[in-house]
C-alpha cells in the first residue's frame, strides 16, 4: 500500500518535470517559460521529495528533517528566482511575444522617465 | 498574541512537571491542553483567542495548495495543446495590502498560482506589475485575485 | 515495484534536463538559458531525491539541500549579472 503511494507521488513528480521541460521549449517568450518553470518543476521536485520522505518514514522508519527543510526551502526560493528573473529580463529589454495584449509595466516606466525629463 | 502563546507554553511545562517525564510527546499534549483551556477562559481572561488566526493561516495554506494544484493543470493543458493559443500580458494589480511583508507573501503567492507571475513593484507599493499568461478579460483577473489572496491575508494579519 | 518506478522515473528526470539543455544551447537571449538553468538545477533535486530511493540511504539529504541552495544564489546572481554587470550591492533601494 505504501509502496503505491510513493509510486504515484514520484511518478507525478517525473512527469510534471518533464512537462516543465517541454514547456521550456515550447513556450514563445522567456515569460512564458518562466511560467512553467516556476510552476510544474516546482511541483514535481516538490512531489518527488515528499515521496521520498513517505518512504524513509513508512518502510525504514527514520524521520528525515532535511527532506522536510529541501520542500520548504524550494517552496520559498522558486518564486523568488522567477520573480528576480523577470524583473532583469524586462529591465535588459527582452520583448514580450508579438501577440500580448498589453504592457501595463511599460506605460509606467515611460511615465517616470517623462517625469525625470520634467524635472532636469 | 506573544503573551498567549507563552502562556500556552507555561500549561505546556506544567503538564510536563505532573506526568514526570520529558518527552515531545508530551509537550505537544500538554500544548494542546493549554489551547483548549485558552479557548474555554477567553471570555474572562478579556482577550482575542489566537486560534483564530491559527485557523485563518491553515485556511490561506489550504487555498493555496488547491490553487497550486490548479495552476499545474493549467500549465499542462496549454503546453499540450497542439496550437498556443494564448493571449498573454503585463497587467497592473492595486492591493490595499500595507506592510512589505504582507505585500512579498502576496506576490510569492500569485507567482505560484494559474496564469499569473509577479514581474515588479510600483515605487510606492501599491500596485503588483504581474505577467498574465492567457488575458481573457482584465477586470475579471484582477477581481479574482482580490477576492481569493487578499482576502485570505487580511485574515491572518488584521 | 519501486525499483521498477524509479528507473522510469529516472529515465524522466534525464529526459527533461536533456530538454532544457537544448534550450540552454538554442536560447535566442541570456534570460532564457537562465530559466533554463534554473529548472535544470531543480530538476537535479529531484534526481538526488529518486537515488535516494534506489540506493536506500539518507546519504544525499544534504545533496539535495545544497544544490537547492545553490541553484537559487547561482539563478539570482546571474539575474542580476545580466541586468547590470553588479552582483553584490550595497544599497538598497
Amino acid at each position: 500500500m505504501t509502496e503505491i503511494v510513493i509510486s504515484i507521488l514520484i511518478l507525478i513528480g517525473g512527469g510534471l518535470s518533464l512537462l516543465g521541460a517541454i514547456g521550456i521549449i515550447r513556450f514563445p517568450d522567456v515569460y512564458g517559460r518562466l511560467h512553467a518553470a516556476t510552476k510544474s518543476a516546482t511541483l514535481g521536485v516538490i512531489s518527488i521529495i515528499l515521496g521520498v520522505f513517505i518512504f524513509f518514514y513508512f518502510i525504514e522508519g527514520i524521520f528525515a528533517g532535511k527532506l522536510l527543510l529541501t520542500i520548504l526551502f524550494v517552496f520559498l526560493t522558486a518564486p523568488v528566482a522567477g520573480f528576480m528573473i523577470s524583473k532583469s529580463a524586462y529591465n535588459v529589454g527582452v520583448k514580450l511575444w508579438d501577440k500580448s495584449l498589453q504592457d501595463d509595466l511599460g506605460e509606467h516606466i515611460k511615465q517616470l522617465d517623462r517625469k525625470e525629463k520634467q524635472k532636469s | 498574541m506573544a503573551f498567549q502563546i507563552l502562556l500556552n507554553i507555561g500549561i505546556a511545562f506544567l503538564w510536563i512537571l505532573l506526568r514526570n517525564d520529558f518527552t515531545v510527546i508530551d509537550f505537544l499534549v500538554g500544548y494542546f491542553i493549554g489551547f483548549i483551556m485558552l479557548f474555554v477562559l477567553r471570555g474572562l481572561l478579556n482577550f482575542e483567542f489566537y486560534g483564530r488566526r491559527v485557523y485563518a493561516f491553515f485556511k490561506l495554506i489550504v487555498l493555496f495548495i488547491y490553487k497550486l494544484i490548479l495552476a499545474n493543470i493549467d500549465v499542462i493543458k496549454i503546453v499540450l495543446s497542439p496550437k498556443m493559443d494564448i493571449r498573454p500580458g503585463i497587467i497592473a494589480v492595486p492591493t490595499d495590502l500595507d506592510t512589505e511583508w504582507e505585500i512579498t507573501l502576496l506576490a510569492t503567492m500569485i507567482s505560484l498560482t494559474p496564469g499569473t507571475l509577479s514581474m515588479n513593484f510600483s515605487e510606492n507599493g501599491k500596485t503588483i506589475y504581474v505577467h498574465f499568461i492567457h488575458i481573457e478579460d482584465k477586470d475579471e483577473a484582477i477581481k479574482e485575485i482580490h477576492d481569493s489572496f487578499e482576502k485570505a491575508i487580511l485574515e491572518v494579519t488584521k | 515495484m519501486l525499483e521498477t518506478v524509479s528507473t522510469i522515473v529516472l529515465i524522466l528526470m534525464s529526459l527533461s534536463i536533456l530538454v532544457c539543455f537544448i534550450r540552454v544551447l538554442i536560447g535566442p537571449t541570456m534570460s532564457d538559458r537562465v530559466v533554463a538553468l534554473d529548472t535544470i538545477g531543480i530538476n537535479l533535486i529531484g534526481f538526488a531525491g529518486v537515488i535516494m530511493i534506489v540506493q536506500q540511504t539518507l546519504a544525499y539529504a544534504e545533496v539535495a539541500l545544497v544544490i537547492a541552495i545553490l541553484a537559487f544564489i547561482g539563478s539570482v546572481a546571474l539575474a542580476k549579472f545580466i541586468e547590470g554587470g553588479v552582483v553584490l550591492d550595497r544599497d538598497r533601494d
